[in-house]
């Protein structure tokens, strides 16, 4: 398959706004057909390494992933346009659908509704954990790992700015010998 | 300054949020809603729902609670301080990643993050499903959510419509 970078900066903030006006359900799924199949600016195996990358990031993914590949393609510039065009009509959609929804949020039976809709959001995480979780499990000291990191953030409540860099300590000397 | 608050903190959030915003949704649930009472844990709630069902990545969400907190600066505030720290990350490490394509410490960085960021999400996932008090009816809609998510794979947004059609029923 015949890729080529985008041809100009307007090229870029449109692919990027085209991701974020569609992304109903999720990023991902549309950043891939953009980027992969519409404009054709990388190839599967490329898209693959790089979104594996932006995972590992801390920062969101597909935000990441805009850095990386405005950077890429066009330095500086690139990255800051690629960012803005990923964002800008989901921050306005999201701020409208928020007011709009304030309006109504009194209503018990809307907060019902809402509330169901985030906790179902709550479930959706749940789930891509297991999914991501699930080639570990083999692995005792991951388990463990994954355990007691869950266990101080969820249960006890503990900063995550002390949790993250100790288990992350802890995550690469297991990991340098080979235990992960 | 609420807003330079609220702005620094997710700030440091953003250094740490590996596996993107899912993670470090029980730490600003902690700080908005517990420390600071910017918040109340319904509101924050509803907040992440809006953010959810909306398109666009879902680190939307802390715009949403800066907008909260202090309307449209507040907005932009939150939502550049979580992406600003993690985008200069982000540019800084995609050439030393390219360069120690072959190290044994890029593979080793590799596999000690991916449990951190799986009990990350998780936290984040049972946290918004905990939002006071343990509710029964919470944990089975986002237990019955979760167990659809791994048996199909349909487009999320018929999951969420799910939701608030439990949500409508039981709460």
């Amino acid at each position: 398959m015949n890729v080529a970078p985008p041809k100009s900066l307007v090229d870029l903030f449109t692919g990027f706004l085209m991701i974020g006006a569609r992304s109903f359900g999720g990023v991902l799924p549309w950043a891939y057909r953009t980027l992969v199949e519409e404009r054709r600016w990388m190839t599967h195996a490329d898209f693959t390494e790089t979104i594996g990358l932006c995972q590992f990031l801390p920062g969101p993914n597909i935000g990441n992933a805009s850095i990386v590949l405005g950077k890429r393609w066009f330095g500086l510039r690139g990255a800051i346009v690629a960012f803005l065009g990923l964002m800008a009509l989901p921050f306005v959609w999201v701020l409208a659908l928020y007011v709009f929804y304030s309006d109504f949020s009194s209503e018990p039976r809307v907060a019902a509704v809402v509330t169901g809709v985030g906790t179902a959001g709550a479930g959706l995480f749940i789930g891509t954990a297991i999914k991501l979780g699930r080639p570990l499990a083999k692995k005792p000291f991951a388990v463990v790992l994954i355990a007691a990191c869950f266990l101080c953030v969820a249960v006890a409540r503990f900063p995550l700015l002390l949790v993250v860099p100790v288990c992350l300590a802890l995550a690469l000397a297991a990991a340098r010998w080979n235990r992960l | 300054m609420k807003l330079v608050e609220l702005g620094l903190y997710f700030a440091l959030l953003s250094l740490v949020s590996v596996g993107g915003l899912p993670s470090v949704m029980p730490e600003m649930q902690r700080f908005v809603v517990d420390l600071k009472g910017w918040l109340t844990p319904g509101e924050f709630i509803q907040a992440f729902a809006v953010g959810q069902a909306a398109p666009g990545p879902n680190v939307l969400i802390a715009s949403l609670i800066g907008w909260k907190v202090g309307g449209l600066a507040g907005a932009f505030v939150a939502l550049g301080a979580m992406c600003f720290p993690a985008a200069v990350i982000a540019w800084w490490v995609s050439d030393l990643w390219d360069r120690f394509k072959d190290s044994p410490w890029r593979l080793a960085v590799q596999r000690a993050i991916a449990p951190i960021v799986v009990a990350m999400i998780l936290s984040g996932g049972v946290v918004l499903a905990t939002p006071g008090r343990p509710d029964w009816r919470l944990w089975l809609i986002a237990g019955a959510t979760a167990a659809a998510t791994l048996a199909s794979k349909l487009n999320p947004l018929w999951f969420l419509a799910a939701g608030g059609v439990l949500g409508a029923v039981l709460l």
